[in-house]
């Protein structure tokens, strides 16, 4: 397996779950179970439910997915402002972590009906959620980004007279951004589960609500639960892929990315 | 009182003898007018159990030349050097570089500081790092671009300019670090144990081409923090020698050793009394302190 590189590592990781998958269900059907088809469906049988209605997978996937990204870049940006202010003055940082803190206490499935009511469309609360789970992530993330420089560097660019601004820009950003795509990685997946958590709770649409119907209807429809489960589990997967790809092009200089040793 | 110890102490005699003819352009160095003067100074870190770190210290170093703060840790020595560097300010007495209040100085960047760990950013070239302070000072590209070729060149790392630093050896790494704090030619330059951190190969390497990149300086005045002797006598025109808790200069001793300085003399036997004498100094310190 070591040897084994890059895509064909992949594919031979995806053909060996399938493998067993097959198995696991082939036993099951063997054992007479009569709704085995909608306990472990075959992979297959899953495939044939998202060909005969492609629009509407397709349709459900990028309502959930496209707001799961802005509502991440949201969160993001908010999240960056959030610690780019604490990391100012101690003072501000003690009077408001603890409150993004607590906001992740909040059991987020009881925000979404709040929400609907404030804000009525559903498109924005999936936006809200999305946002609201990133930025706390995001917020920690950069905080310590930021907070991570050496004593020493901090005493050279005094020594050099740089203003705020500057020592933000030459050295706290800089320094911050393993920090920050840390941070982006975990956040990126959560941003789904926050946008599909409003489809289940609104049920009006995206991969959310496939799942709520397809449980609704009943074992018939089991092939559908499987299919959102597997598309929001690959999109959840893309995003994080994405992050990891972006974060070794913007910051090759990282000891993790590191070609030479010693 | 520096000045009359510098002057009272009788050099070794064969120092004496093997500096004839140097004798005068040292006299003529330490005769110049004064770059930093410090006076007084004491400083207690203040807490729940406030610490003396510095009592009653006074030295002064002349323009152009090279001052060594040797002593024991917890003898205070960076924290002298934050003082002098306008990093953190003295409980009482007074610092002056070049007349003025170090904290000013430090605003009119006055001082190029080189710490034991190299601080590069792992994120920028080392052409980049070089020119770090260039463009916080806000010089035009092509004067920056000049000016660090010139001085990677200095240093000797002219192949590497665009090699990240976690690709050099630690002590390239910190002669990074010094072209950077000589980039914007400031009149001081600071050292905080600068090779503390290599090893003794690179570190006697390192001095000499310390030397060597000094004098292709014009006038810098250097303030120069070790542990080593023999480090402080090869480098320097005075070693200040201090003791610890609460750090006090217990004498400075004047180099009277030839310039420029080469390997060979460390093998002299001025150089030899030199480091004895500087041992003396330092276990009587460190037994005054500890009785």
């Amino acid at each position: 397996m070591t040897q084994l590189r890059g895509p064909l590592r992949i594919l031979a990781v995806i053909a060996v779950v399938l493998a067993i998958w097959y198995l696991g269900a082939f036993l099951l059907e063997r054992s007479g179970d009569r709704i085995a088809y909608a306990k472990l469906p075959y992979p297959h049988a899953i495939l044939a439910k998202v060909a005969a209605s492609p629009a509407t997978v397709l349709e459900a996937t990028w309502e959930t997915g496209s707001r799961a990204v802005m509502g991440f870049f949201i969160g993001l940006i908010v999240g960056g402002l959030f610690a780019t202010v604490m990391v100012q003055a101690r003072a501000i940082e003690v009077s408001f972590l603890p409150y993004v803190l607590a906001s992740q206490m909040v059991p987020i499935i009881a925000l979404v009906p709040i929400m609907r009511a404030i804000l009525r469309e559903p498109e924005l609360v999936r936006l809200y959620l999305a946002s609201y789970v990133t930025f706390f992530v995001i917020t920690v993330a950069v905080l310590r980004g930021l907070k991570s420089v050496d004593r020493n560097a901090l005493e050279l660019m005094d020594s050099l007279n740089a203003g705020r601004g500057t020592v933000l820009r030459v050295l706290r950003l800089p320094a911050a951004v393993p920090y920050i795509f840390s941070g982006m990685r975990i956040a990126a997946p959560l941003s789904l589960i926050g946008a599909i958590l409003v489809d289940l709770v609104s049920g009006q649409g995206g991969l959310g609500y496939l799942m709520i119907a397809a449980v609704v209807v009943g074992p018939s429809q089991a092939t559908l639960l499987w299919a959102a489960l597997l598309i929001s589990f690959s999109l959840g997967l893309l995003f994080a892929r994405t992050v990891v790809w972006v974060e070794r092009r913007v910051s090759p200089w990282q000891p993790a990315f590191r070609q030479v040793s010693g | 009182m520096t000045a009359e110890a510098a002057e009272d102490r009788v050099p070794p005699v064969d120092a004496a003898q093997e500096a004839v003819g140097h004798d005068h352009s040292l006299a003529h160095r330490l005769g110049r007018p004064i770059a930093i003067s410090v006076k007084d100074v004491d400083k207690v870190f203040t807490g729940q159990r406030p610490v003396r770190a510095l009592e009653d210290v006074s030295f002064e170093i002349p323009v152009g030349t090279f001052v060594s703060l040797i002593g024991p840790s917890g003898c205070g020595k960076s924290t002298l050097l934050r003082l002098v560097a306008g990093l953190s300010k003295p409980t009482a007495g007074r610092i002056e570089a070049n007349g003025i209040e170090p904290r000013e100085a430090r605003r009119r960047r006055q001082f190029g500081i080189v710490f034991q760990s190299p601080v590069l950013f792992d994120w920028r070239t080392v052409a980049a790092n070089i020119a770090l302070p260039l463009q916080i000072l806000g010089r035009p590209r092509a004067e920056i671009d000049a000016r660090v070729a010139e001085l990677a060149e200095l240093v000797g790392l002219t192949e590497f300019v665009n090699h990240h630093p976690y690709e050099l050896s630690g002590g390239m790494q910190q002669r990074v670090a010094i072209a950077r704090a000589l980039s914007f030619a400031p009149p001081f330059l600071l050292m905080d144990e600068p090779f503390g951190a290599l090893d003794m190969i690179t570190r006697d390497r390192m001095a000499s081409e310390l030397l060597r990149i000094w004098s292709s300086t014009l006038d810098t005045t250097v303030m120069f923090i070790t542990h080593s002797i023999p480090e402080a006598i090869l480098l320097s025109d005075q070693v200040v020698v201090m003791s610890s808790r609460p750090g006090r200069v217990s004498r400075i001793v004047t180099i009277d050793l030839p310039r420029p300085r080469t390997e060979e003399i460390r093998e002299s036997r001025a150089f030899y009394e030199y480091d004895a004498e500087l041992r003396r100094l330092l276990v009587e310190g460190d037994a005054s302190a500890t009785r």
